[in-house]
């Protein structure tokens, strides 16, 4: 399944309406939805930040396989961005210094290990496996 | 889709708290002062740009003492406020189980 996404958070609802089509038509746990929404999210909403001088379309697919599902973005990069060189959150820091930003790919993380960035002239994507046996929520 | 409602203390939670529900959620907790419960009940959906509104209202509330309290939290949505170092920083009250 391939989706041509706007660069808007609106584009949210479109992503997890895309999502529950996919995993139905290829019964896919639904154990696996909050993980899949939750990387696609957090990994498209750093995408428009981070790379706010492009313009053209994010592309998002689905494909099953045979341990869960995988996931890529692919975005023309005007501002390079990797998520591996990304400062890991300190979630142990009190209250009154703990920052309100840099959670998504502490999330990401958490709940789908590594995520894979891949460059290929001035397009760049990023991709992740959602196991089946490895869904936490 | 997400709503939010005033509720008695505090305010209820439905739906999908992602990145395109925060901006529109954001006055509703920058209305509240002092204790304030924020009910989960019915909350599917919380992602980093959800956590950032509950943690940026939790900071400017306890500076005078206070905080949010989290309540009717599901076990999914649980989970992701212990990923996130949620459970150090706010009080959870988890669901209770259905009789």
């Amino acid at each position: 399944m391939k989706l041509s996404l706007n660069r808007e958070l609106s584009e949210i609802e479109r992503i997890v309406a895309a999502r529950r089509a996919y995993f139905a038509k290829h019964n896919l746990p639904g154990s696996l939805a909050y993980t899949v929404d939750l990387a696609t999210e957090e990994l498209f909403v750093n995408m428009i930040r981070h790379n706010n001088q492009a313009r053209e379309k994010i592309i998002l697919e689905f494909e099953a396989v045979d341990n869960g599902i995988s996931v890529r973005l692919t975005d023309r990069e005007i501002t390079a961005f990797d998520p591996a060189s990304a400062a890991p959150a300190d979630i142990a820091t009190p209250l009154e210094e703990r920052a309100v930003g840099g959670l998504g790919l502490h999330l990401v993380r958490q709940l789908v290990g590594a995520v894979h960035c891949e460059r290929r002239d001035d397009r760049t994507t990023l991709s992740f496996l959602a196991r089946k046996e490895a869904a936490h929520v | 889709m997400f709503e939010i409602s005033p509720a008695a203390g505090g305010l209820h939670l439905s739906g999908r708290f992602d990145a395109a529900a925060a901006a529109s959620a954001e006055p509703h907790f920058e209305a509240l002062s002092g204790a304030a419960e924020v009910n989960m009940a019915a909350l599917e959906y919380i992602s980093s740009a959800g956590l950032g509104v509950l943690l940026k209202a939790h900071k400017r509330l306890a500076a005078s003492g206070a905080g949010l309290r989290l309540v009717e939290v599901s076990p999914h949505i649980a989970e992701i406020l212990h990923f996130s170092g949620f459970d150090m920083l706010f009080e959870v009250v988890p669901a209770s189980d259905p009789a």
